[in-house]
């Protein structure tokens, strides 16, 4: 039986039982009153009396009252309802599945063939919010064990794999890709944001036919070829690029892909570009075109040196963050040539290698009128490196975390010299310590607005633990031994 | 204004009328409108309400117009109001409720009398039992659903 004959769209309305019942009773009484069929017929509207006698005044307890309001109403009583039961309400009847399936907007899918079917989109047809990488990966070994996390891909392996190549070997084919790319499309037009893996031009194109609304697209195992179908987006604002991600898969975004983007997608407001290659040229292209880009990730950057002079043709960028990249730029040029992002105002630095000088100088050069400097989680930031810091002309914030080699001494000379600075935050990093702080930074400190001061690691580790409970549970685990 | 202006006449379905305060009534969108637009006199018809389940909805109005109006009550004795007003309410009493203020588009009432009936039921079985829902389902789709139900997860 195919699923559309199981599940109508329209459930058996009480409407069309009653009809039924309406003539059957008709039919059947065809010499009695015309009261008797009427009072048969009050009968029938209610299923369960159906066995009682005629003349028995009938119950109305056991009507199903749900029946006498709209879908509107019921579905105001359905989300009275704890989301902990949203699974168990489809249960309950053809009607409440029609209803609950219609309120589900945001979707992660584990299972492709529930896409391929059709059965996904008839079932929730009102979904704005789709990620499909997980179900892309075909179905895992068994009882593998071994669960890899990577962003937002996380599946099994198995265990003797002497085989690096899982991903490749797990993906479905880019043509199966798209053929769930083309039902989705058909079914769910109110798509707003999609995460995809390993879709091809075609396919991207066959969607944007039917979800012309999409804002959002995140596209993991990205290729240049891939980037000539994301033009037909129009309404597209935010994109994220995962091109290459080391020790899962390989594919490359170059100049070509980041121009082609560039020409397709003029109106982005929000781009990340992770494990791209390319260089100058792409980026100039990008911040070129895109002229409303307000926010700019690179992600671990395979670009050619000399790319962050680029950074200056992005007019009205407010936001960069460069996160996991090995290196900045080893040569970037000459500093004359170096222009700076009028519109800066946050720079953001995650989990980088910032011991490289050069690159260093030429990022905070470029985004010297940040406001907002966040560091995080980087290392090699020496006082050397972060003197280049000095560059920055109007920072208001400064946040420092985990950043392990930086002394007390490196981060006055720096925030000495930033006459805006209002507020700051230092947490983790171990060489900052509290008996070095001099008198000149601690007039500082009572100048800031705000300060949250917590170099030492240790102290704050244990201030966690204490609310997650862990140490409480070890020490009781330790004296049982 | 003149007293009589303040007065308004609500008559139910089965022809009961009932004379209320006009801040009391207007709590509800529907004779807003109505009175706004003049066109009805002092008597209102509700051709969807019957006098019983009318007179309740009145109860709640004038409990909560008082309220807003001097706020002599705490809005915690209010909420206790609320929910001994729903508390003992039977099922077709709860249900005519919430159509009669969905009718009326009183907010307020509309989501007491909702959050009520989803109050009473916690699970399925009592869906079934409770609501007196029938389940039309067979086992084959049920069981279905409950795997489709693990293929997508709404994050």
């Amino acid at each position: 039986m195919s699923f559309r004959e199981k599940m109508p769209t329209s459930p058996k309305s009480p409407l069309r039982k009653r009809r039924s019942s309406w003539t059957g009773s008709w039919l059947n009484h065809p010499t009695t009153s015309f009261k008797q069929v009427v009072s048969a017929v009050i009968q029938a509207q209610s299923p369960r009396s159906r066995s009682k006698s005629l003349s028995s005044d009938f119950d109305f307890t056991d009507i199903d009252r749900t029946l006498s309001l709209p879908d509107s109403l019921l579905l105001k009583i359905l989300q009275k309802l704890p989301d902990s039961q949203k699974n168990d309400l489809s249960l309950v009847c053809k009607r409440w599945l029609k209803i609950q399936g219609r309120r589900l907007r945001s979707v992660k899918l584990f299972d492709w063939d529930f896409l391929l079917s059709g059965k996904l989109v008839s079932r929730f047809p009102k979904l704005t919010n789709v990620d499909l990488t997980s179900a892309c990966l075909n179905p895992p070994r068994k009882n593998s064990g071994i669960l890899l996390c990577h962003k937002s891909i996380s599946f099994h392996i198995s265990s003797d794999s002497s085989n690096w190549d899982f991903v490749e070997e797990n993906l479905l084919n880019s043509e199966m890709v798209d053929r769930g790319l083309r039902v989705l499309g058909r079914g769910s037009c109110d798509l707003l944001k999609l995460v995809l893996i390993n879709a091809t031009e075609l396919g991207l194109l066959c969607l944007a036919e039917d979800c012309s609304d999409l804002q959002e697209l995140e596209l993991h195992k990205c290729n240049d070829n891939l980037l000539r179908g994301i033009a037909a987006f129009e309404n597209l604002r935010a994109l994220r690029l995962v091109a290459s991600v080391d020790g899962l898969y390989n594919s490359s975004v170059s100049d070509i892909g980041l121009t082609i983007l560039a020409q397709g997608c003029k109106r982005l407001v929000k781009l990340e570009l992770s494990g791209c290659e390319g260089s100058f040229d792409g980026v100039k292209a990008i911040g070129q075109c895109c002229e409303v880009l307000d926010e700019l990730t690179i992600c671990d950057h395979r670009m050619d040196n000399g790319w962050i002079p680029a950074l200056s043709y992005f007019e009205n960028l407010k936001t960069l963050r460069v996160s996991s990249c090995k290196k900045m730029d080893p040569s970037p040029g000459p500093d004359k040539l170096l222009g700076s992002c009028p519109a800066l105002e946050s720079l953001l630095l995650e989990r980088c290698c910032l011991n490289d000088k050069d690159g260093m100088r030429a990022l905070f050069k470029v985004c010297d009128g940040a406001r907002k400097i966040h560091i995080q989680d980087c290392w090699g930031l020496d006082d050397d490196s972060f003197s280049l810091a000095k560059a920055f002309r109007r920072v208001r914030f400064l946040s420092l975390e985990g950043c392990s080699v930086l002394t007390t001494s490196g981060l006055e000379s720096v925030i000495l010299h930033w006459e805006e600075l209002e507020s700051m935050r230092v947490v983790s990093c171990k060489n900052i310590k509290d008996s070095e702080i001099s008198p000149a930074l601690s007039s500082l400190f009572s100048l800031l607005k705000e300060l949250t001061w917590r170099p030492d690691t240790r102290s704050h580790l244990s201030s966690r633990l204490e609310g997650a409970g862990i140490g409480k549970r070890g020490s009781k685990f330790f004296k049982k031994r | 204004m003149s007293k009589s202006e303040k007065k308004i006449v609500l008559k139910s379905l089965d022809n009961e009328a009932f004379e209320v305060e006009k801040a009391v009534a207007l709590q509800s969108q529907t004779i807003w409108v109505m009175c706004e637009d003049k066109c009805v006199g002092n008597e209102i018809p509700l051709e969807n309400v019957t006098g019983q389940i009318l007179a309740k909805v009145i109860d709640y109005c004038k409990k909560h117009a008082v309220v807003d109006g001097d706020g002599d009550e705490s809005s915690e004795e209010l909420k206790n109001w609320d929910t001994e007003f729903t508390k003992n309410m039977d099922q077709s009493t709860l249900f005519n409720m919430i159509l009669a203020a969905n009718y009326l588009n009183i907010k307020s009432l509309l989501n007491l009398t909702c959050q009520a009936v989803a109050d009473k039921t916690k699970t399925i079985d009592e869906f079934h039992t409770f609501l007196n829902i029938e389940n039309n389902f067979t086992p084959e789709e049920e069981a279905q659903i409950c795997q489709e139900n693990l293929w997508a997860f709404d994050d």
